[in-house]
């Protein structure tokens, strides 16, 4: 390698500025992170790069030890970058990876060194061998360029796979990928004793040493953040009180992919502002942390894990957000109930369509199948009989029973269900109804296809009853009946031009309905000015 | 007259069954579901296929859309539809383009058995039949300056019986009339109505069912 006059001075600051740097925010960082193992880390990082420079000395043993770990720093280097911000790999490869580049670095350097070239001081020269040791630099360092550009791809994969990072925290995570790769480069550089390596190994030097000034920044910047705190405390005094607490926080912690989660005691479970389960474990590289008052569980919030690392910034959002959170909490609970009941509901109702259903559908293939069977069955009998005008009579007779007996059936198992609605759909079941209205009914049908089947149930029984009122009371001559979908809600409007004014009195079946309709989360309203017709109008949603 | 039957209550299929044959049909296949019904009228298509409208195995539409399904597929086949309830939305679904060699009767109308016979003949000639129900609850369906009420007695029975499917010759029968009479009577009803006069007897039965409709 071309040592030019002057270059042993300019590398020797920077490897003391860089030893100095490490050592000095790292135990910043250990003081402000007491729990964080990556404070050690760097303090460890300064201290291997103090010790390869110990190949300056001239004494044998220090000279021999400074040798050895030359290769040591960038490990060290890699280890801290990876290790960031908890100072833990995260996973089996990671820790593979750098327990592999630390014993490539101790054991392809003293390999190098037992074939000497290294001057008088190496204690560990067994032979002098050139070629070999030539071949031993060159495989070294290339191996050792190969373990941080591996690193590197680590930082970058991990940076593109959470996109929604902190961006004090995506300047770490360049600064430190940018050191390695300087790394790989003067390594690539020196191996083969390209030209420029001398302004390489200054600009690399650089780089590394910018890398604790940037984490130094980042960790400045959390007590910045605490102003933001301010901001957090003066938007929850507002009037009114935000909408959604969540924003507001994640605007203060800086994390926009901030979960807000509230503890329901009576479901023992966390759930959203709407009531919705939220479930803490299996979050997949999301951090919690617990907000609890007096002992009692009052919300969790989801977040970057990278906030773990400003536990004041969580502390004093916590502290301010207290009652709001609490607020948020009863809020949340009564959803949650809310929500429960209409489930509940919907199952009533739904359990007694299926019963009515059933019901329906065993007349059906019983009770009416027989009789029709037994009229048939009568008539061939009828037709064998010669003479006798009295049986025959007889007969008929019992013939007429039946066919009354099975309009009757028939009428009881529509008021039951109306298998046409099951069977063929609202559109199809709107025209008999439509056709048999007692006034003169303009039937307008603008859905495509069929709808869920409790859906068409509830509508089919909303247009039936309200065309039963217009007969009752309404003195109608008309009846406009409109079926439409808008905006993903099935919009029903039945309007007569009779006498309105009906009372709630008359509408023990619009209340009925009523029930029917909010079962499925949607709503019915009754319009009726004395004199002015009466307006029905149900709006349930079908997504 | 070769009929098919699809009925998945064994009773009442064997009833029908029987009662078409002392009428003098060749009843050849009879089914308990539509898939069956449609294999056996692929393979050897009868002239009439008589089926409920509720099959298994949900019994909701199957019926329906095999019947749509054979009108388009085998128009010479002639399909008589029963049911339990007989629904002017269904009615217009059956008859959606034409009237021709199509049926749709409630189901109870089988023990009048000589009605029955007819209209299956009917149907199975190319004619149609449609429930005297549906004819009338469209007759009664509320309309402004209704024009229906501008009709006979005499008049209003002839419209009943034409847009049930029957042919001139058969409302002459029922009304023990001539056949000219009848053709009068169904000329002035066509002129009261405003409706155009149309040769077929099956296509009168549409264009009367679309008129009654709206």
């Amino acid at each position: 390698m071309g040592a030019a006059l002057g270059e042993p001075l300019v590398i020797a600051l920077l490897a003391k500025w860089l030893t100095v740097s490490y050592i000095l925010c790292g135990l910043f960082a250990w003081w402000r992170r007491p729990d964080s193992r990556f404070g050690p880390l760097m303090v460890a990082a300064g201290f291997a790069n103090f010790i390869s420079t110990l190949s300056w000395t001239t004494s044998d043993v220090t000279f021999t030890l400074g040798q050895a770990f030359d290769l040591l720093p960038p490990v060290l280097f890699m280890h801290v970058f990876l290790a960031f911000p908890s100072g833990h790999l995260r996973d089996r490869f990671e820790r593979v990876l750098v327990a592999s580049a630390y014993g490539a670095a101790i054991v392809l350097q003293v390999t190098r060194m037992t074939f000497g070239f290294f001057g008088p001081h190496n204690l560990l020269e067994i032979t002098a061998n050139e070629d070999a040791a030539l071949l031993t630099l060159r495989v070294s360092l290339l191996t050792m360029s190969a373990f941080c550009l591996a690193a590197v791809g680590v930082l970058v994969l991990r940076r593109r796979r959470r996109g929604m990072l902190r961006r004090s925290r995506v300047l770490v995570v360049d600064a430190f990928a940018l050191g390695l790769v300087m790394i790989a480069c003067l390594y690539v550089f020196a191996a083969f004793d390209w030209p420029a390596v001398r302004e390489i190994r200054w600009a690399t030097f650089a780089t590394l040493s910018l890398a604790p000034l940037v984490f130094l920044a980042a960790l400045l910047k959390a007590r910045l953040a605490r102003s933001a705190v301010g901001d957090l405390v003066l938007e929850l005094r507002s009037e009114p009180a935000p909408d959604d607490l969540r924003d507001s926080l994640a605007r203060a912690l800086g994390d926009p992919s901030l979960q807000l989660a509230y503890w329901l005691p009576d479901y023992e479970c966390y759930a959203d502002r709407l009531g919705q389960l939220v479930e803490l474990e299996d979050l997949d590289g999301r951090a919690t942390t617990l907000i609890d008052r007096g002992g009692e569980h009052v919300a969790a919030l989801i977040h970057d894990p990278a906030l773990e690392d400003e536990p004041e910034l969580l502390d004093s959002v916590r502290a301010a957000a207290g009652i709001a959170l609490e607020n948020g909490r009863l809020h949340a609970e009564l959803r949650a109930r809310l929500e429960e009941l209409r489930g509940s509901r919907a199952r009533i109702v739904e359990a007694a369509q299926n019963e009515r259903q059933l019901l329906e559908r065993n007349l059906h293939d019983g009770a009416q199948q027989r009789l029709i069977a037994l009229s048939l069955n009568l008539s061939l009998l009828r037709g064998r009989i010669d003479g006798d005008p009295e049986i025959k009579a007889a007969i008929d007779q019992a013939r007429r029973e039946i066919a009354a007996s099975l309009n009757e059936l028939r009428e009881i198992a529509r008021g039951i269900h109306p298998a046409v609605v099951s069977g063929h759909g609202l559109a199809v079941a709107l025209e008999q109804l439509a056709a048999r209205a007692p006034v003169r009914a303009e039937l307008r049908v603008e859905i495509d296809g069929r709808l869920p089947e409790p859906l068409e149930v509830a509508a089919y029984y909303v247009v039936s009853e309200s065309l039963a009122n217009v007969a009752k009371h309404a003195q109608a001559t008309t009846a406009r009946i409109d079926v439409l979908k808008e905006h993903d809600e099935l919009v029903l409007e039945i309007v007569d031009d009779g006498i309105g004014g009906a009372d709630s009195e008359r509408g023990s079946g619009l209340r009925g309905l009523a029930d029917r309709v909010e079962a499925l989360n949607g709503r019915l309203r009754v319009w009726t000015p004395r004199g002015g017709g009466t307006r029905v109008k149900a709006e349930i949603p079908c997504a | 007259m070769r009929v098919a039957i699809a009925e998945d209550s064994v009773l009442l299929r064997e009833g029908v069954a029987r009662l078409l044959d002392e009428g003098g049909f060749d009843v050849v296949a009879q089914c308990e579901n539509a898939d069956d019904l449609m294999a056996k009228v692929r393979s050897f298509p009868p002239d009439v296929v008589i089926m409920d409208i509720r099959l298994p195995p949900t019994h909701n539409d199957e019926g329906l859309r095999a019947a749509l399904e054979l009108r388009a597929s085998h128009p010479s086949v002639g399909v008589l539809v029963l049911s339990q309830y007989v629904e002017v939305g269904l009615a217009l679904k059956l008859l959606a383009d034409s009237a021709e060699g199509v049926g749709y009767l409630l189901k109870d109308r089988v023990s009048d058995v000589n009605d029955f016979v007819a209209a299956v003949r009917r149907v199975g000639e190319g004619g149609s039949a449609l429930d005297p129900v549906i004819v009338s609850t469209l007759l009664a369906r509320q309309r402004p300056d209704d024009p229906i009420a501008q009709l006979t007695p005499r008049e209003r029975e002839v419209l009943e019986l034409m847009a049930s499917g029957s042919s001139n010759q058969g409302i002459a029968e029922s009304l023990v009339i001539t056949v000219r009479a009848v053709e009068k009577y169904v000329s002035s009803i066509f002129s009261k109505l405003g409706l155009p006069s149309t040769g077929s007897e099956s296509r009168r039965v549409l264009a009367v069912l679309l008129y009654l409709r709206s």
